[in-house]
């Protein structure tokens, strides 16, 4: 076959008489040089001329002219515009853009075949193809093969010869666990590798739990991982288990469907429970500014926008965010549509939750029913007479108790968090809170003779470290501050001349709070009890006199310092009691039941002989033993979840002008761009309908956006390039046929990411030899046509992963919170704001895999940063693949790498003792394979030449291997120990060794 | 029919090993042409500006944690008659503020201004220094942003966008203009002062190449990570295996034919220099008594002097962009105090390096620019719950900078605010403005320098910035 006969396929050029294909020749001229003034943004378009719809296009336009006449290229304005001189050119001159003469023939050739329009390739769904027959047949291991070697065919390319048994058993383990593989593993294959074998193989890595920690990598990269929350503070978060959740959802295969359906609505799917929850943590991995003097709610807004454009390339390949300024300029995505698909994703709080192991969970109920049961037969365990001691503690607290009314609001409004009245009269506050927040609560008449007010702060089990606040971040969770109180009584305000608090405190600035702060009209001053998380804290207010009888009057609150910190639960009571009006530590069942002794009513009694049971001193050893049973109830880490909110308290979502927080515009409910199919039957307009609607099979972008991105990690590249583009801009699938083939087949096999990668790496195409071919090196030298084997450097975590494991000491521990495998403690500190002392972990936590490594967003970790990991501030779908110096100064010079050497080194002189066999089974550890003859040569010289040189320099010796200059060492074990790891420190650094090939 | 037997000897021959030879040493490697053959092309290699630059290099003296313009370089005599009034709402208007409620009252400025050289530039009593060099600098008194928390409006300045994930305009010029040392990383961030807000993402490469991300140079340990041999490696060692690597390597290139791997050598080879040339760097042995005296400099301690002469020497070592972030200037209370201690640590050390550049040539093709992330309140913070007095909170509206070199206007003052210093009336300079001028002075249209990525043409200034031409030389 000539070179002659290729040329113009591989160059496009077709001959005249065939129509070019819209999608693939004509769409791309358009959306390059022309949508972005004619396309579907309403806002940028020019002279009404619209160029993405063809009736559009067909009409005249602002000038009258037809942009298109079909079949006749010569009327057709936009073919004129071409080649105008001037201003009437197109595109202006201002764009700096020409046309090429081969694309002004196109669109000729287009319009003069009738100008036909197809919608964009990627938004129609797939349709199962065909699998093409090929002449050669003995070649195809599976379909994917014949799909490729049908267009390498007609290329007249054979496909490269499959690679050796070694280099394929190395290339198999780094893709699908990320490690070397076993030299046993390699030997038994390379022994027999036949078809059989390297199924069996390829079962046997699936099968490996270390198999979830490879894949959850990418997953975390596209979901911004990270332990810690960003910004300035950039504080450490809880999340892992969502992590941990991950690995062992791949593990277990978990249909990708539901995967996806978890993650983005795992709280609203009936029966998910715990994992449900866990699950969630997926768009909880946006960041959180915790800088001081930050609006909250604005950098909710930027999480908001943030879930949009992630969810965008996660499943939709589609780069949402930019229609969140303006329409899109090239994808159908309007700006209204953006903020419908926020819609879907806005409805729910942010909050934790604390998870438990099974057993854990069980002896947390039984540990509280113990407690619940040891707290009411305390009067029992009394000391004496109970009832007599209980009387005597009446008579003695009913002087100074005070008479209080707790009053039912009929009103409660407030600037932005939701006010709840309960039964009980107390005031629930739920939803966004600012730090400014007002409550405005409004009561019914009152008789008058009022001479106190009091405020209860709540706790809530629900509210963050149980309230009474609402803080959750920047400040102490469960904070609160009033910064003022006002009543108005009558239609005039109420002054206040006395007040008391049972506690005061506020975090920072000196805790200088009490309740009379809160009665200064100074904002800036107020009360606070931090430190009383999770139980209840009183203040007294006292007008100047008894008020007077009121057809109704109301409370003002006003909360917040430079931290949102509003009341979540609390309660108002007024007395008529003329005499000291204080705080006090009763509650409101017990004060009544004190005040009507000898006659409660049985409920208040029933809470007068709990609290007295509290107070009581005679009682103090059992309460002590509650307090230490108390302290044996087991927690779990509290991960961050969402939870939707209550149907009566949904959040609205707008329309943000200009993309900006500060203008918002309409408000608009979920909806879906019209360009995509509509929500399925039966599937509501909430997050879970979304979530499914993402993995319906409607949804033509999820299947083909989610094979891709496994291709590309399998096979160097995707099938289309642009994995986290396929919109207008992205590139066209190099074998769209194939995708959708892929696609087609994985929703068939049940969305089994497993059965996907094995169907990959088992066909003949990913089996094949990665050297270059200089035959195509003209033609394909991006090996866009797959017709050799993938070749490239490996990730961060493989390089690092891969020197452990080859030297024996890779921890195989799974799970847990991060840990800090060593680096120099200038990383985390010099010049970070949100300093965090790296303090290295010891033992087995050193050599974990780096998955588990403490993600610190504003200081990565170095090692992985140096080799493109990304730093979990963004939705990474394709990580660079750089090479670098400063990759070779980690590798040569960090001491941690230095640990490997150290470890393999060791590992080679006890377990082998020639130097050739040492050498044999360095490589066979790390580059599964043996030195050829070359090497060996090379390689045995330079350990030879080291040791002479070692044992000249014990010292260095000694520097080299983390010995003490003390440290007893016969000469010749320490000259041979210092030249064998120096021996392995040149095998991690070899190009070989950092590539998967 | 394209064989898949071929060999690869041929296609490295004719690449890479052609040219190098196997006797291998730094040396042999010198002569590495990147551009040429199936290499792939270096993304560092210098490349042509749209148009002839006058500024060749940048030292960025950023002042985060945001210097008050009313203590340092916009005086505002009027402020003193209102002090302890509220600003008129009229004034105030929306603006929302980070810790100050908008009636916190006014405060007048705490420091005398003088008229300083020729220009006449009016700079306070706590610059004596930057003040004996007024005829250098281009102050500008009209900068605003639209960010007013600290990371936010840091990322905005150096990435032109206030959440991490975008180039910064460090890469951005290595982009454009590529490195002009083969020695040193060509986009070096230093920190002198406390920790910085905006964390890493502010000289990150964003969605570019990794190779366009600022190194950060740092203050304990190795300047570089790990540019030191490790212990029980001499250069000896280190030397040996390098070479045994590079030989190996090339035996592998000749069998695989992957192109990375030449320039994987090569990354090995600029690995090696790297560790002669950061020492060298860092030895100031070389400075005269004079020279250290000007600038304040103890070699040993990681001040803002030192990171000023060590930007000097960078860009005499070809070094394209060297940011050295002074956080410090967060005067929520105590103005005075706050601002006496940060002038005091850095007004000498600014002056010196202008003189220095200057009496070396190269003021002229160097651009120093020096400032905030934005301005601060003309009102009073006071807090009592926080212990704060007397103290100024963040204001984005107004706020002053200067430049110096590199194409820029000497002794001149742009711009000008309100009498309150709270509006900017006169020639306002926001951050894209800033950004443009800065690209310009590079060589650059800032619309026509884009990097396509996720389906978009993105640019540094976004859809915004206009080139401050009043102040170009």
């Amino acid at each position: 076959m000539k070179f002659a006969f290729l040329l113009p396929a591989i160059l496009g050029m077709f001959p005249e008489s065939t129509p070019p294909d819209f999608a693939g020749e004509v769409r791309p001229i358009l959306a390059k040089y022309c949508f972005k003034c004619h396309g579907p943004d309403d806002g940028t378009r020019k002279g009404a001329l619209r160029l993405d719809l063809r009736e559009a296009a067909m009409s005249p336009a602002k000038s009258g002219e037809k942009a298109i006449v079909a079949e006749h290229p010569e009327q057709s304005e936009l073919i004129r515009r071409l080649d105008e001189q001037g201003s009437a050119r197109m595109p202006p001159e201002s764009t700096r853009m020409v046309l090429s003469a081969g694309q002004k023939e196109t669109l000729k050739r287009w319009i003069a075949s009738g100008a036909d329009y197809r919608p964009h390739w990627s938004f129609v769904a797939p349709k199962r193809p065909k699998v093409p027959t090929v002449k050669n047949t003995d070649w195809s291991k599976n379909p994917i093969d014949r799909f490729l070697l049908s267009k390498l065919e007609s290329k007249g390319i054979a496909p490269a010869p499959q690679a050796d048994a070694r280099t394929l058993a190395r290339r198999l383990s780094y893709d699908l666990i990320g490690l070397p593989p076993n030299p046993d593993l390699v030997d038994e294959f390379a022994r027999n590798p036949s078809d059989k074998a390297y199924e069996k193989l390829v079962d046997k890595l699936l099968a490996d739990p270390r198999y979830g920690e490879r894949w959850a990598r990418p997953w975390l990269d596209l979901a911004r991982y990270a332990d810690t929350n960003g910004y300035e503070k950039d504080r450490t978060r809880t999340i892992w288990p969502w992590r941990d959740w991950v690995v062992r959802s791949l593990n277990a295969d978990i249909p990708f469907d539901r995967f996806t359906i978890l993650q983005i609505a795992g709280d609203l799917v009936p029966g998910a429970g715990e994992e449900g929850r866990i699950a969630t943590g997926f768009h909880r991995n946006t960041m959180i500014n915790e800088e001081g003097g930050i609006d909250p709610l604005e950098f909710r807004f930027h999480a908001m926008t943030d879930r949009v454009a992630t969810t965008g390339t996660t499943w939709l390949g589609l780069t949402l965010g930019c229609a969140q300024c303006h329409t899109h300029k090239y994808d159908p995505v309007t700006q209204a549509e953006y903020y419908k698909l926020m819609a879907f994703l806005d409805n729910a709080e942010e909050t934790s939750a604390e998870i438990l192991t099974k057993e854990q969970s069980t002896k947390k109920d039984s540990t509280l029913a113990e407690i619940a049961r040891l707290e009411k037969e305390l009067p029992k365990a009394f000391p004496g007479d109970f009832e007599k001691a209980l009387e005597a503690f009446v008579i003695r607290e009913k002087p100074a108790t005070t008479a209080w009314t707790v009053e039912r609001p009929i009103l409660a409004v407030s600037n932005e968090p939701k006010l709840r009245i309960r039964a009980d009269g107390s005031l629930r506050a739920d939803g966004d809170t600012t730090k400014n927040d007002a409550y405005d609560i409004f009561f019914d008449a009152n008789t008058g003779g009022v001479t106190g007010i009091r405020l209860e702060a709540l706790p809530d089990p629900d509210l963050p470290a149980g309230g009474p606040g609402m803080t959750w971040y920047e400040g102490p969770p469960g904070d609160f501050f009033l910064a003022e109180i006002s009543v108005e009584w009558d239609g005039k305000p109420v002054k206040f001349v006395k007040t008391s608090q049972t506690f005061a405190n506020a975090w920072l600035g000196g805790g200088a709070s009490d309740a009379s702060r809160a009665i200064d009209g100074d904002l800036q001053t107020g009360w606070a009890a931090n430190g009383k998380q999770g139980s209840r804290s009183v203040a007294v207010f006292v007008p100047e006199k008894p008020l007077p009888p009121t057809k109704s009057w109301g409370i003002r609150m006003n909360f917040g310092r430079h931290y949102a910190a509003s009341l979540g639960h609390f309660r108002i009571s007024t007395t008529r009691d003329t005499g000291k009006v204080e705080a006090g530590g009763t509650t409101p069942g017990a004060e009544r039941a004190i005040l009507s002794w000898p006659n409660p009513m049985p409920a208040d009694r029933q809470d007068l002989v709990a609290y007295f049971a509290q107070v009581a001193p005679e009682l103090e050893k059992e309460r002590k033993k509650i307090d230490e049973l108390r302290k044996t109830i087991p927690s779990g880490p509290a991960t961050l979840v969402m939870r939707e909110r209550a149907p009566d308290n949904q959040r609205t979502t707008r329309i943000r002008h200009r993309g900006e927080y500060l203008s918002p515009k309409d408000p608009v409910g979920p909806g879906l761009p019209s360009f995509l199919p509509g929500m399925p039957n039966g599937l509501n307009s909430d997050r879970l309908g979304f979530a499914r609607w993402l993995v319906s099979t409607e949804n033509p972008l999820t299947a083909r956006v989610v094979v891709n991105r496994q291709w590309a990690a399998l096979m160097g590249q995707g099938i289309v390039r642009t994995v986290d583009d396929f919109g207008l801009q992205g590139e066209l699938p190099s074998n769209p046929e194939l995708l959708d083939w892929l696609a087609t087949e994985f929703v068939r096999e049940g969305w089994s990411l497993k059965k996907l990668h094995r169907l990959i790496v088992t066909s003949a195409a990913y089996r094949q030899s990665s050297a270059a071919r200089p035959g195509l090196a003209v033609i394909d030298p991006d090996n866009r046509l797959f017709a050799r084997g993938p070749r490239h450097r490996l990730d961060a975590e493989m390089i690092r992963d891969g020197a452990l494991e080859a030297a024996g000491i890779l921890s195989r521990k799974m799970g847990g919170p991060g840990v800090f495998p060593p680096q120099p403690a200038s990383v985390t500190t010099d010049g970070t704001y949100g300093a965090l002392a790296w303090v290295p972990s010891s033992g087995e936590d050193r050599y974990r895999r780096t998955l588990y490594t403490f993600a610190k967003r504003t200081a990565p970790f170095a090692m992985a940063q140096t080799f493109d990991a990304p730093s979990g501030e963004a939705c990474t779908a394709r990580r660079d693949r750089s090479n670098t110096p400063l990759q070779a100064l980690n590798l040569l010079n960090d001491p941690a790498q230095l640990e490997a050497s150290r470890a393999l080194a060791h590992l080679l002189i006890k377990t082998s003792p020639s130097p050739a066999g040492r050498l044999n089974q360095a490589f066979q550890r790390v580059l599964s394979r043996a030195p050829e003859a070359g090497e060996s040569s090379a390689l045995l010289e330079f350990v030879q030449a080291r040791t002479k040189d070692f044992l000249s320099k014990p010292a260095q010796a000694k520097a080299l291997m983390g010995l003490a200059e003390k440290d007893p060492i016969p000469n010749e074990a320490l000259a041979e120990q210092a030249a064998w790891t120096s021996m392995a420190r040149l095998l991690f650094n070899l190009d070989e060794t950092l590539v998967k090939r | 029919m394209i064989s898949p037997f071929e060999t690869h000897q041929s296609l490295a021959r004719r690449t890479f090993l052609g040219r190098l030879g196997l006797g291998l040493g730094t040396a042999a490697l010198a002569g590495l042409s990147p551009a040429k053959g199936n290499t792939p092309a270096d993304p560092l290699a210098p490349k042509i500006p749209h148009f002839a630059p006058k500024a060749k290099r940048v030292i960025h003296l950023f002042m985060t944690g945001a210097p008050s313009q009313l203590e340092l370089f916009d005086n505002k005599p009027a402020l003193t008659s209102m002090e302890g009034k509220p600003l008129p709402a009229s004034v105030i208007k929306g603006q929302r503020y980070a810790f100050i409620r908008p009636d916190a009252a006014v405060m007048g400025p705490r420091f005398q201004f003088k008229k300083h050289g020729q220009s006449g530039a009016e700079i306070s009593e706590v610059l004596p220094f930057t003040a004996s060099v007024a005829d250098e600098l281009c102050i500008i008194r009209s900068m605003k942003t639209e960010q007013f928390n600290h990371a936010p409006a840091q990322l905005l300045l150096q990435t032109g966008f206030s959440q991490p994930g975008r180039p910064s305009i460090g890469s951005w010029a290595l982009y454009g203009l590529g490195s002009e040392t083969k020695n040193l990383p060509a986009f070096v961030v230093l920190s002198t002062g406390s920790g910085i807000s905006g964390g890493s993402a502010l000289w990150s490469s964003g969605f570019m190449p990794s190779v366009y991300a600022g190194t950060r140079f740092r203050n304990s340990g190795d300047p570089i990570l790990h540019v030191g041999n490790p212990p029980g490696v001499d250069a000896k060692l280190q030397r040996e295996t390098l070479d045994m690597a590079a030989r190996l390597n090339q035996q592998r290139m000749a069998i695989d034919g992957d192109p990375e791997t030449a320039s994987r050598i090569a990354a090995y080879e600029m690995a090696f220099r790297l560790q002669t040339s950061a020492p060298d760097l860092l030895d100031f042995s070389d400075e005269s008594k004079t020279t250290l005296e000007e600038y304040g400099c103890d070699p040993k301690q990681p001040t803002f002097a030192r990171g000023c002469l060590m930007a000097r020497r960078m860009i005499e070592r070809g070094v394209r962009m060297v940011t050295i972030y002074n956080e410090g200037w967060d005067a929520h209370s105590d103005v005075v105090g706050n601002h006496r201690g940060n002038a005091a640590k850095t007004d000498r050390a600014c002056a010196a390096l202008i003189r220095d550049l200057k009496s070396r040539g190269l003021l002229e093709d160097t651009l120093v620019i020096w400032g905030g992330e934005f301005g601060r309140t003309p009102m009073v913070e006071s807090n009592p719950s926080l212990g704060r007095t007397q103290g100024r909170d963040h204001h984005p509206q107004a706020f002053s900078m200067w430049m110096a070199g590199g194409g820029v206007k000497a002794g001149m003052t742009h711009g000008s605010t309100d009498d309150l210093g709270f509006h900017v009336v006169d020639k306002p300079v926001d951050v894209f403005d800033l950004q443009a001028t800065i690209m310009h002075l590079l060589g650059f249209d800032h619309e026509r320098l884009t990097f396509s990525h996720a389906g978009r043409d993105f640019r540094l200034t976004d859809i915004h910035g206009h080139v401050v031409r009043e102040i170009l030389a």
